[in-house]
């Protein structure tokens, strides 16, 4: 039997609906935005007309049963049922739209922004651009001191970031869960494998207060750590996070 | 298929799986202890120190401490109550999935199983623990949760205040006495409410294990001991298991995309005490609470981890009622509030932040305690002392250290109620007050800000050492008009006369046609 060109437009238009759904919210584990889905199922309708309506003939086929519902006097009791539930349906689709919505207000921060050339750190006005760790040419030059550096600043780590990073570095310590925005995992290669050194001090130094506006500083629970800890307490801890989780911080020298 | 069939298909299936379950076990090794060290000392050092005593840089901080492996002691054992050597099992289950509501992680995502089994070698060396535990424990027949089998066990969780006694009535661990560990380190009993808190498994069977093994180092003790006065048979304490698994809330529970208090509109008398039947209606939004760890002086070893709270409002008032437990009713100049507490005992008291503002942007206070250009104001309760009732204070704050409580709190009305391991508290103020650069003016269907901060006076929690929450949101819901039901009938007629015209058009012109 062959399928009525209506149908196979609906059954095209359903399927890539939920296939949209399926690999979305339950092959990729990201459920899609309902924003952006009905943008997506925009498109696919446009695409699905076209299609379906390419030359005069596909044309008049699809239209066929809807023409028939509207004109054919034997459809009269069909065509009742279709045109009271329609103006039901918009009914209760504009009732439900217009209810008011309990939706928390989105808000869109960025995550790593642009840092500034110059920062104020320790009372002093540090050039960002410029600014190395001072203790990172002794992986090279000193590979026993160096080790000693980053175990100094494992201890830094423990006691002062671990709370929210983790043990692990995975952003899951013990609070948070308590935190919004939650605490970066440096074990992402999107974090401080994408950083450098000189980033990474400006953020630890002014928290999160010391964020420009667009990266709302006024919700980030990052401490400003220039009041917690020493300038080379700080270096310190740098080294023990690409350290422990074998990135290696991006330099000038090798772009 | 005949019975013949299934049953070969049943050794088909039974021989794979056995093959699968001895090729896998032959593909762990016995723990190598110097592999272990190496993995020890990469991951594990940090807080269990270099000679396995917990003394780690973080020792203190931590609440529970890191394990002193020099002990031989553990915790957590599925082995006899007097036996003290754990199963291998037991300590690599620590190690792979890690200890819930502590510091602990679980390993498993980064550690191989080949890992984990050298490392469980390699602490048991700490203590010289060498051998096979000599006694198991036994589980006997496991008996199934039912109605029956839970009221046999609150009968015997209540009996001669067995449990209540430090688990409290209600299992909140609203302790009647002060707790310590082995090493002298104060303790609190385990809330049952809150199974998500539990260390090692909040399944009944893993509950059978800890009544019946108790905890080693602390005041749990066994219940499986013959010698102990109150001790219970195997089924007894399933009972008690199944208790307790019982007792986990099913209300005031985190979840983690709710990030909105709704509070709904009535229309006259909002309800002023906490034990008023109004708010049972009221839906309620639980929020999970961190320590203050980020402003000085941070507090690390904060007593709660979650607030829940309802908001009702009229036309002139906004009532909001706050719940949390709370093991201790903390009521400075009492004697046995004292008996109980840390040696500072302060008030209790819960404080609810709202922006001076309802922001038009994004842009909110610092949402701790606000800052100079964005101040907020906190509405604080105080549980009051044996000599002065309990108080509301409206505190302006610019920052976690400018703290103005004002004179004149004017408007705020407060009440509380105390039960059982459990603080209710109502706050009350005026929607719209005539000083609009000092508070924040309410309106209806606008999202505001809110943040809650919790002290708990017997944990040494005063001043900036709290728990607290991040910023959420408070909606007073507008009350339910009619617009949306006119609309919908609007353009219910609409599409209805379209398509009628539609219909009688195309009709008309098939009689032209014909």
């Amino acid at each position: 039997m062959r399928i009525p060109r209506l149908l196979q437009a609906v059954l095209v238009f359903a399927g890539v609906y939920f296939g949209f759904i399926i690999v979305f919210d339950y092959l990729l584990g990201a459920v899609i935005p309902k924003s952006l889905l009905t943008m997506y199922m925009f498109f696919v309708a446009a695409g699905v007309f076209m299609v379906f309506t390419y030359d005069e003939e596909d044309t008049r086929e699809l239209v066929a049963p809807v023409k028939a519902l509207v004109e054919d006097p034997a459809k009269r009791g069909i065509r009742n049922i279709v045109f009271t539930l329609i103006p039901l349906m918009v009914g209760y689709f504009v009732y439900d739209q217009m209810q008011p919505g309990f939706e928390a207000p989105v808000e869109l921060r960025t995550i790593h922004p642009a840092p500034p050339s110059t920062a104020k750190i320790y009372g002093q006005r540090v050039n960002l651009l410029s600014l190395e760790n001072p203790y990172r040419k002794l992986e090279k030059e000193d590979p026993e001191e160096f080790a000693a550096m980053v175990n100094d600043g494992a201890a830094v780590y423990i006691k002062n970031c671990q709370y929210c990073h983790g043990d692990k570095l995975d952003g899951k310590g013990p609070y948070a869960e308590g935190l919004n925005p939650t605490p970066l995992n440096f074990q992402d290669v999107g974090t401080i494998a994408q950083l450098q050194e000189s980033y990474l001090f400006w953020r630890i130094a002014t928290g999160g207060p010391g964020l420009p506006k667009e990266a709302a500083p006024w919700i980030s629970s990052m401490p400003v750590w220039q009041n917690f800890l020493s300038e080379e307490e700080i270096w310190k801890v740098i080294l023990f996070l690409y350290d422990y989780t074998g990135h290696q911080p991006r330099s000038w020298e090798h772009e | 298929m005949n019975y013949s069939a299934i049953r070969n298909l049943a050794i088909c299936v039974w021989s794979v799986l056995a093959f699968v379950l001895t090729t896998v076990a032959a593909n762990s090794e016995p723990g190598n202890v110097e592999q272990g060290e190496a993995v020890y000392i990469k991951r594990c050092l940090q807080c269990h120190g270099d000679e396995g005593d917990g003394l780690g840089p973080a020792a203190e901080f931590l609440n529970p401490p890191p394990r002193d492996f020099t002990l031989g002691l553990f915790k957590f054992k599925t082995t006899a109550f007097d036996e003290d050597l754990p199963n291998d099992e037991d300590l690599l289950r620590m190690i792979r999935d890690g200890m819930p509501g502590t510091a602990m992680p679980g390993w498993s995502d980064m550690l191989s199983e080949q890992d984990m089994i050298d490392v469980v070698a390699y602490i048991k060396t700490f203590a010289e623990l060498e051998g096979e535990p000599e006694s198991q424990l036994d589980y006997g027949t496991q008996v199934k949760t039912s109605d029956e089998s839970i009221a046999a066990g609150k009968i015997l969780f209540e009996e001669g205040d067995r449990c209540t006694e430090c688990h409290g009535v209600e299992g909140k661990g609203n302790a009647i006495k002060k707790l310590k560990n082995d090493n002298g380190e104060r303790t609190w009993p385990r809330n049952l409410t809150k199974p998500w808190t539990f260390r090692a498994g909040n399944d009944p069977k893993k509950i059978f294990a800890r009544v019946s093994t108790g905890i080693p180092t602390t005041q749990m003790p066994s219940f499986s001991d013959p010698k102990s006065s109150k001790k219970l048979s195997i089924e007894e304490r399933w009972h008690v298991a199944n208790y307790v698994a019982s007792l986990a809330k099913v209300e005031n529970v985190v979840n983690p995309e709710n990030f909105v208090i709704q509070a709904d509109r009535l229309e006259s008398g909002l309800p002023t005490s906490p034990d008023d039947k109004a708010w049972k209606d009221a839906p309620s939004s639980t929020f999970i609470m961190v320590p203050q760890i980020v402003g000085k002086q941070r507090f690390f070893l904060t007593a709660n981890d979650t607030i829940s709270a309802r908001a009702l409002y009229d036309d002139k008032k906004i009532a909001i009622y706050l719940e949390w437990d709370d093991r201790t009713k903390s009521i400075p100049g009492d004697a046995k509030a004292a008996s109980i507490a840390d040696e500072n005992l302060s008030e209790d008291a819960v404080a609810i932040q709202f922006p001076l503002t309802i922001p038009e942007g994004m842009e909110k206070p610092y949402f701790l305690m606000g800052d100079s250009t964005n101040p907020v104001s906190l509405w604080r309760w105080s549980s009051g002392t044996s000599e002065q009732p309990e108080t509301g204070t409206i505190i302006d704050a610019k920052g976690i250290g400018d703290q103005q409580p004002r004179d004149d709190s004017g408007d705020l009305s407060i009440a509380s109620s105390y039960l059982n391991g459990t603080w209710r508290v109502v706050m009350t103020r005026l929607l719209t007050t005539e000083t609009p650069e000092n508070d924040l003016q309410f309106e209806e269907g606008r999202f505001v800000p809110v943040a809650f901060f919790a002290w708990d006076g017997s944990n040494s929690e005063a001043g900036t050492a709290h728990a607290m929450t991040t910023w959420y949101w408070l909606q007073l819901k507008p009350a339910a008009d009619s617009k949306p039901l006119i609309y919908a009938i609007i353009a219910a007629l609409l599409v209805g006369a379209m398509l009628f015209w539609w219909a009688r058009g195309a009709q008309s012109r098939n009689k032209v046609n014909a």
